[in-house]
């Protein structure tokens, strides 16, 4: 039902618009008929996009995910720093080693690092840091610690999800005082 | 996030979660407009201040991956929060923004909401958040739903 018939009073139009939308399709084929319309248009707002705005776009959409990761519950997903770092260089480099470079570090330690062949050193997550502390500069809420966070969070997946293979045997050398 | 209480121009922050089962014995009709029980097959979220439980808005959208878009279904404000009377301002931004932030973060540059007003009210959503319009349908795309963001999507 249609909340204009639900209301006896008379409306405004103040009132109707926060009243909200009822925005649902009627049948499949005005859905279709919609998104094929809608799809050009954006199309064409695309092309006449700037390569800053699209920037910024991925940026906040690396920022988003970022986020939703260290939410998240889930255990099972790993390597989502050098994931994340992959798609950090991406979009801001044509070369990963341009980046390389400007983070005065070798192509070759960086190419270990996003294949999850060495571990990032301290001094890499500082000048991550600092580099991205500049380039999230236009979207609201980017912590520079994230970084860390999503590392850390990784190896606290990578632990729990391979319980199987360490546990039995530290708990061997583990001893428990008497009243436990 | 946070609304406006009209009244004292009090800040509140607030949570936009997933309506649960349960809450739909909570969602009268005279109360949020339309019946949300038929929304049940899609996603709905709910607007509360932090710490309570009060629903002060709803809304139901469709995730459409196939054009990078997320379509919104329903959108409202509880009755007591429309119209010159409302106690709490704010309430459809936010909703608004949310929805926007998850198309941001599953689509990228392509990220865009979409709505389709049966009213007269497009103009309104044309003027306050610069949504584009194409035939009936309204949308926000980069750039300006960035804008929505900047101006939702904050804490203070």
């Amino acid at each position: 039902m249609n909340f204009m018939t639900m209301t006896t009073k008379k409306t405004t139009l103040l009132d109707t618009v926060e009243y909200g939308v009822d925005a649902r399709y009627n049948s499949q084929e005005e859905k279709q008929n919609d998104a094929q319309l809608l799809m050009q248009a954006r199309r064409d707002r695309m092309a006449r996009t700037s390569e800053q705005d699209i920037m910024r776009a991925k940026l906040m959409q690396l920022k988003l995910q970022i986020d939703e990761y260290l939410n998240s519950a889930e255990s099972d997903v790993q390597h989502q720093f050098t994931s994340f770092l992959n798609t950090y260089i991406n979009t801001i480099y044509e070369k990963q080693q341009q980046f390389a470079q400007d983070l005065d570090i070798t192509p070759v330690s960086l190419s270990q690092i996003l294949n999850n062949h060495r571990e990032p050193k301290e001094e890499f997550f500082k000048k991550l840091m600092i580099h991205s502390e500049r380039i999230f500069k236009a979207i609201k809420g980017f912590h520079k610690q994230s970084w860390y966070q999503v590392y850390y969070r990784d190896k606290i997946n990578e632990t729990m999800a391979h319980q199987d293979e360490w546990r039995e045997e530290l708990e061997k050398k583990i001893k428990f005082p008497a009243f436990s | 996030m946070n609304i406006i209480e009209v009244a004292t121009s009090q800040s509140h922050l607030i949570e936009i979660a997933p309506v649960q089962k349960s809450d739909f014995k909570n969602l009268p009709a005279n109360r949020y407009f339309f019946d949300w029980n038929e929304e049940a097959a899609f996603k709905i979220f709910k607007l509360t201040i932090k710490g309570k439980d009060d629903i002060l808005g709803l809304i139901s959208f469709e995730r459409i991956p196939d054009e990078m878009r997320i379509h919104v279904r329903l959108l409202t404000a509880s009755v007591e929060n429309v119209g010159a009377a409302k106690i709490y301002d704010r309430i459809i931004g936010n909703l608004l923004t949310y929805v926007a932030k998850l198309a941001v973060r599953d689509f990228g540059e392509w990220a865009c909401i979409s709505l389709r007003p049966k009213t007269q009210i497009a103009k309104h959503y044309i003027d306050k958040y610069k949504m584009n319009i194409t035939g009936v349908t309204l949308s926000l795309e980069v750039p300006e739903i960035f804008e929505l963001i900047e101006l939702y999507d904050h804490d203070n």
